[in-house]
C-alpha cells in the first residue's frame, strides 16, 4: 500500500517537541516520541494529561503551536485529517462513527476514493473479505451495523482505515467498550497486524493490564509532559500507574467488612422496556441491604441501564415492585425517591448528571433545590448553597478555579467527583451507582471507589452497576451478572471466580443452585 | 483571512459582560440604521432628516410619545410571555392567540355585567375592572395551556400548536366583533363595542395603569429566574431535559406551567391595549395589527437573551420605530412599508451581531511557514 518498503523496526512516525497551548493550559509540552513499524506503542495517561490533544495533532484535527512531525523520515504538515490519511495514518475513534442502518461493506467504502459513484461491490467485497481473513476478523459483511456487537463495530472501524491504506493506526481506548472475550479477539487481530509491519498506537487511560499485555513500548503522559518512555518488559502495573498519577496507587482494595443490616432496596419481578419499546429488563428480583454493595456485572446493553433508570424513577416499570425501606415506590416519581433517601449517580454524567452551562453551585443545587434547608419561601438561599459547594470542592478535591465556574470546563474525573460529592452529601440510604468510574483515570477511579466504600461503612445500601469486572469483584459483597435483561445468578463474593462471572455475563446460567 | 503577516482569527468567548452586550447591541442598531439609510437615499430623502423625524415623533412629540409608550409596554408584555417558555427551551409563537383569548374573556365579562357602551353596569365599576383583568389573564392562560399540555403529555410541537391557535384566536375575534357577533359595536363598522365610561380603568400619571404594572412584572420575572427554586427548575429543564428529569423536575408539568404563565402575561397584553390604554377601550377594527406587533416580543426576547429587564429598552426602541416609521412614511411621502423595512433590517442586524456574544475577532501574528 502506501510504503511497502518499510521493514519491521523502521521508524515510521516521529514527533519532536510537540507543544500545544490552550487558554490557561499547556496541553502538550514538548512531547517527543517515535513509532516503529511492526510495533504497538501505547500512549498512556490520565484524563487531562494531553492524550486527546496529541491524538488530534497526529491525525491532523488540530495543529500544534510548536514542534515537528516526520513520517517515514520526511517532515510533514498535517493541516487536516485528509493529509494524515494520505500519509497512511488512520484513526479508530472511541465513539463509533458508523452509520447503523448501512451494511458493513457500505460503511467501509463510504467516502473511499476508489468507490466512485457506482461502487463495484463484488470486487470490493473480495478485497475486504481478504483483509478479514488475514487479520482474523469474523464479520458478516452484509450485516447492518446496528446488528453488530461493540467488538464487531470496532473491527469494522479498523477494517475501514485499513482498506483506505493506513499503515499507522491510532486507536482511541480500543478496549473500553468491549466484553472480555471480545477484548481477547481484538488483541489477537492486533498481534497479526503488527506481524504485517503495521504500527499501532493505542491511547489508553486505564486498563493497565491491557497495556502490558499488548504493547512493546509505552509513553506515559502526565499534565502534558512525557514522564516515562519504557519498554513494556521493563514496566509493571505499579510502575506505570506511578508514572501516570505521580504517586503510588493501590490496586487491590481491601474488602470492607460491614455488618449487613435490614434490606433497604427490595425489587420483585421488575420488568421494563428500552427506548425502542422492546423488553429490556425481564422480571428481575433482588434486595440490597444496609452496609452492602450489590454489584451488577454485565456487558453494556444487557438491561443494566434500563434497570438503573427504573430504580431512579426515570423510566416506567411494566411489571414488578420496588420498595425503599419498606415503602412501595414503584409508581413514585424521581423527586419522591430522592426524598425517600435514594441517591442516583447516572452513567451519563455530561447530559444527565450535570448541566454544562451551569456553575458548580447550580449543579449542586440539582439535588438540593427541593430541600427546605436550602431555600426560604421558594427563594434559593444562595449563601448556603455556595458554602455547601465550596465545602464539597475542598472535601472531594475537585480541581476548579471556583464554585462559579461552568461545569463543562471540568475534566471527566472532576465532574464525576462533583456528582458523587453532591449525591453522597445528601447521606442517601440507597446509592445507585451506574458506571461510576467509566472513562475515569486511575487516580479518579481509586477516589470514587474509596468514597463508595466509605458510604458503605456508614451503612448505606449500594447498588453498583459496572462493566469493569475487576471493579465489581473488588467492591461488591454479592455479584449478579446480567445478560439480556435477566440475572444469571447471584454470587456471594467469597464464591465468585472471575471465569465463572465472565461466563455468566456472556449468558451462562449459574450452575450451582443458590444457597 | 491573512493580511501581511497577520491572521484574522475567531476566538470563542467564555462569557460576555453587560457592557459588551450593550456595546454590541448599539453597534448593531447603528449599522441597521445605516443600511436603511440607503433606502432613504434611494427615495431621495436625507437619512438624517428621516431619522430625525422618526425619533422626534416617537420620543419627543406629545402625540407620538404616549403612542410609543403604549406600544412598547404591549411589546414588553409579549416579550415576557415569550421569555418564560424560552427559559424552558420552548417556543411560544402564540402570543397573538393568547392575547386575543385574553381580550375576548375581558370583554366577555364586560358584556355579561352590562358594562357595554351607554349601559349602567350591574356591579361596582372597581369590581368589574378587576374581574375584566383577571378574565384577560385567565383567557390567555387557557389558550396557553393547550400547547403546554400537549407538549408535556404527547411531546407535540409547540410551535405548530401555538401558530394554529393564533389563527383560531384571530377568527374567533372576527366572529365576535363583526356583523351580528355578540361583541359588535354600535356603528356596524366591524369594531367591537366600546366600554362604559364608568369602567375605564384608573390612570397613573395620565397613562394606562398597566404601564407600571408591566415594568414591575419584568422585574419580578427577572427575580423569578435569578433567585427562586421555581425559576431554577424551569431553567434546568430548558438547559437539559434529561438532567432535569434526573433531578426530579417533572417533564410533564414544566411545559404546562411555562405556557400557562406565558399565556397569562400575553392575556394581560391584550387587556392593556384594548381595555386600559386611554382612548381605545374596545377591540379595534385593526386588532390583527396587534397580533403582528406581538411577534416583536420574540425578537426582543431573543436579543435580550431572555432577560426581561434588558428587554425594556429594546421594547421601547421597537415600539418607537413602528410608531415613528409609520408617521414618517406619510409625512415624507415614502413608499409603503418603510417602517417594516426598518424594523426588519434592525432585527436582522441585531440577531446577526449576537454572533459576537460568543465569538470575538482577533488579529494574530502568523507563525512563519516552514
Amino acid at each position: 500500500m502506501s510504503n511497502p518498503s518499510v521493514k519491521r523496526g523502521d521508524i515510521v512516525l516521529e514527533a519532536r517537541g510537540i507543544t500545544k497551548r490552550f487558554p490557561g493550559v499547556v496541553a502538550n509540552d514538548r512531547i517527543d516520541f517515535e513509532i516503529r513499524a511492526g510495533e504497538i506503542h501505547a500512549i498512556l495517561g490520565e484524563n487531562g494529561a494531553g492524550k486527546t490533544t496529541l491524538m488530534k495533532i497526529l491525525f491532523g484535527l488540530i495543529q500544534p503551536d510548536e514542534g515537528e512531525i516526520y513520517v517515514h523520515g520526511q517532515k510533514v504538515a498535517l493541516h487536516s485529517p485528509l493529509d494524515a490519511i494520505h500519509l497512511g495514518i488512520g484513526m479508530v475513534h472511541q465513539n463509533r462513527k458508523l452509520i447503523p442502518a448501512h451494511t458493513v461493506i457500505e460503511n467501509i467504502i463510504l467516502g473511499h476514493p476508489k468507490a466512485g459513484s457506482v461502487p463495484d461491490l463484488t470486487k470490493t467485497r473480495g478485497e475486504i473479505a481478504e483483509l478479514c481473513d488475514r487479520y482474523g476478523f469474523k464479520i458478516d459483511l452484509k450485516a447492518k451495523v446496528w446488528q453488530l456487537s461493540e467488538g464487531e463495530k470496532q473491527a469494522v472501524e479498523i477494517l475501514k482505515t485499513l482498506y483506505r491504506g493506513a499503515r499507522i493506526l491510532i486507536l482511541d481506548e480500543p478496549t473500553s467498550a468491549l466484553a472480555p472475550p471480545e477484548t481477547k479477539k481484538l488483541l489477537e487481530s492486533i498481534r497479526i497486524m503488527t506481524g504485517d509491519d503495521l504500527a499501532l498506537v493505542p491511547f489508553i487511560t486505564h486498563k493497565l493490564p491491557i497495556v502490558l499485555a499488548i504493547s512493546e513500548r509505552v509513553t506515559v503522559l502526565r499534565r502534558g509532559k512525557v514522564t516515562a518512555r519504557l519498554r513494556t518488559t521493563e514496566a509493571t502495573e505499579n510502575s506505570l500507574a506511578r508514572e501516570m498519577v505521580g504517586r503510588e496507587v493501590i490496586f487491590r482494595l481491601d474488602h470492607v467488612e460491614v455488618e449487613r443490616g435490614r434490606p433497604i432496596l427490595e425489587v420483585e419481578g421488575l420488568s421494563a422496556l428500552n427506548d425502542k419499546g422492546v423488553p429490556a429488563l425481564k422480571g428481575v428480583s433482588f434486595s440490597v441491604h444496609e452496609g452492602e454493595v450489590f454489584g451488577i456485572a454485565g456487558v453494556s446493553g444487557n438491561g443494566q441501564q434500563v434497570l438503573a433508570e427504573v430504580l431512579a424513577g426515570m423510566r416506567k416499570a411494566t411489571a414488578g415492585r420496588v420498595r425503599i425501606d419498606g415503602i412501595d415506590i414503584t409508581r413514585s416519581g424521581c423527586l419522591e425517591r430522592w426524598k425517600h433517601g435514594m441517591g442516583y449517580i447516572p452513567s451519563d454524567r455530561i447530559d444527565t448528571g450535570s448541566i454544562g452551562a451551569y456553575s458548580l453551585v447550580d449543579n449542586v443545587l440539582l439535588n438540593y433545590y427541593f430541600d427546605g434547608a436550602f431555600s426560604n419561601w421558594g427563594i434559593v438561599d444562595s449563601r448556603k448553597t455556595r458554602k455547601l459547594t465550596e465545602d464539597l470542592i475542598s472535601e472531594f478535591g475537585i480541581a476548579t478555579p471556583g464554585p462559579e465556574t461552568a461545569a463543562r470546563s471540568l475534566s471527566g474525573g472532576n465532574l464525576q467527583k462533583l456528582i458523587l460529592a453532591r449525591v453522597l452529601s445528601r447521606k442517601p440510604r440507597l446509592i445507585i451507582a451506574n458506571l461510576p468510574t467509566q472513562g475515569l483515570d486511575v487516580g479518579a477511579t481509586e477516589f470514587v471507589q474509596n468514597k463508595l466504600l466509605e458510604a458503605k461503612r456508614q451503612h448505606a445500601a449500594i447498588l453498583l452497576i459496572s462493566e469493569d469486572l475487576d471493579e465489581v469483584l473488588s467492591l461488591s459483597d454479592r455479584v449478579a451478572p446480567i445478560y439480556e435483561g435477566e440475572f444469571m445468578g447471584v454470587v456471594p463474593i467469597k464464591d465468585a471466580r472471575i471465569e465463572d462471572i465472565g461466563a455468566m455475563m456472556a449468558g451462562m446460567r449459574q450452575k450451582v443452585a443458590q444457597p | 483571512m491573512k493580511l501581511g503577516g497577520y491572521e484574522l482569527k475567531l476566538e470563542k468567548k467564555i462569557r460576555v459582560s453587560a457592557w459588551e452586550a450593550t456595546a454590541i447591541s448599539l453597534l448593531a442598531i447603528l449599522i441597521g440604521l445605516a443600511l436603511v439609510g440607503l433606502i432613504f437615499l434611494q427615495a431621495k430623502v436625507n437619512p438624517l432628516t428621516g431619522y430625525k423625524a422618526i425619533f422626534s415623533y416617537a420620543f419627543a412629540n406629545k402625540f407620538g410619545l404616549p403612542l410609543t409608550v403604549n406600544r412598547s409596554v404591549f411589546i414588553l408584555l409579549c416579550t415576557c410571555a415569550f421569555i418564560i417558555p424560552m427559559k424552558a427551551g420552548l417556543w411560544n409563537i402564540g402570543m397573538a392567540g393568547q392575547l386575543y383569548g385574553g381580550a375576548l374573556a375581558a370583554f366577555g365579562v364586560a358584556l355579561a355585567l352590562g358594562a357595554k357602551g351607554s349601559q349602567t353596569p350591574t356591579l361596582a365599576p372597581g369590581l368589574i375592572i378587576t374581574l375584566m383583568m383577571l378574565a384577560a389573564i385567565l383567557g390567555g392562560a387557557v389558550i396557553g395551556a393547550i400547547p403546554g399540555f400537549l407538549k408535556g403529555r404527547f411531546n407535540t410541537n409547540e410551535i405548530v400548536v401555538t401558530m394554529m391557535l393564533n389563527s383560531i384566536g384571530f377568527w374567533l375575534i372576527a366572529y365576535g366583533i363583526k356583523e351580528g357577533g355578540p361583541f359588535m359595536g354600535g356603528g356596524g363598522e366591524g369594531e367591537g363595542f366600546k366600554l362604559a365610561e364608568s369602567v375605564f380603568p384608573p390612570k397613573v400619571l395620565g397613562g394606562a395603569f398597566t404601564i407600571p404594572l408591566a415594568l414591575g412584572l419584568a422585574v419580578l420575572l427577572y427575580l423569578l429566574f435569578a433567585r427562586t427554586t421555581l425559576g431554577y427548575q424551569i431553567k434546568a429543564f430548558g438547559q437539559s431535559p434529561s438532567a432535569a428529569k434526573y433531578a426530579g423536575i417533572s417533564p410533564q408539568n414544566v411545559p404546562l406551567l411555562v405556557f400557562i404563565l406565558g399565556g397569562m402575561i400575553a392575556g394581560l397584553a391584550g387587556y392593556h391595549y384594548f381595555a386600559a390604554v386611554p382612548g381605545v377601550y374596545k377591540i379595534p377594527l385593526n386588532y390583527g395589527d396587534f397580533g403582528d406587533l406581538s411577534f416583536y416580543g420574540i425578537i426582543c426576547g431573543l436579543i435580550s437573551q431572555g432577560n426581561p429587564v434588558a428587554a425594556v429598552p429594546f421594547a421601547l426602541l421597537f415600539g418607537g420605530l413602528t410608531n415613528g416609521g409609520r408617521f414618517v412614511q406619510g409625512q415624507l411621502k415614502l413608499g409603503y412599508g418603510i417602517d417594516y423595512a426598518l424594523l426588519g433590517v434592525l432585527m436582522i442586524t441585531l440577531v446577526a451581531f449576537q454572533f459576537f456574544y460568543r465569538n470575538s475577532i482577533v488579529w494574530k501574528k502568523m507563525e512563519r511557514e516552514p
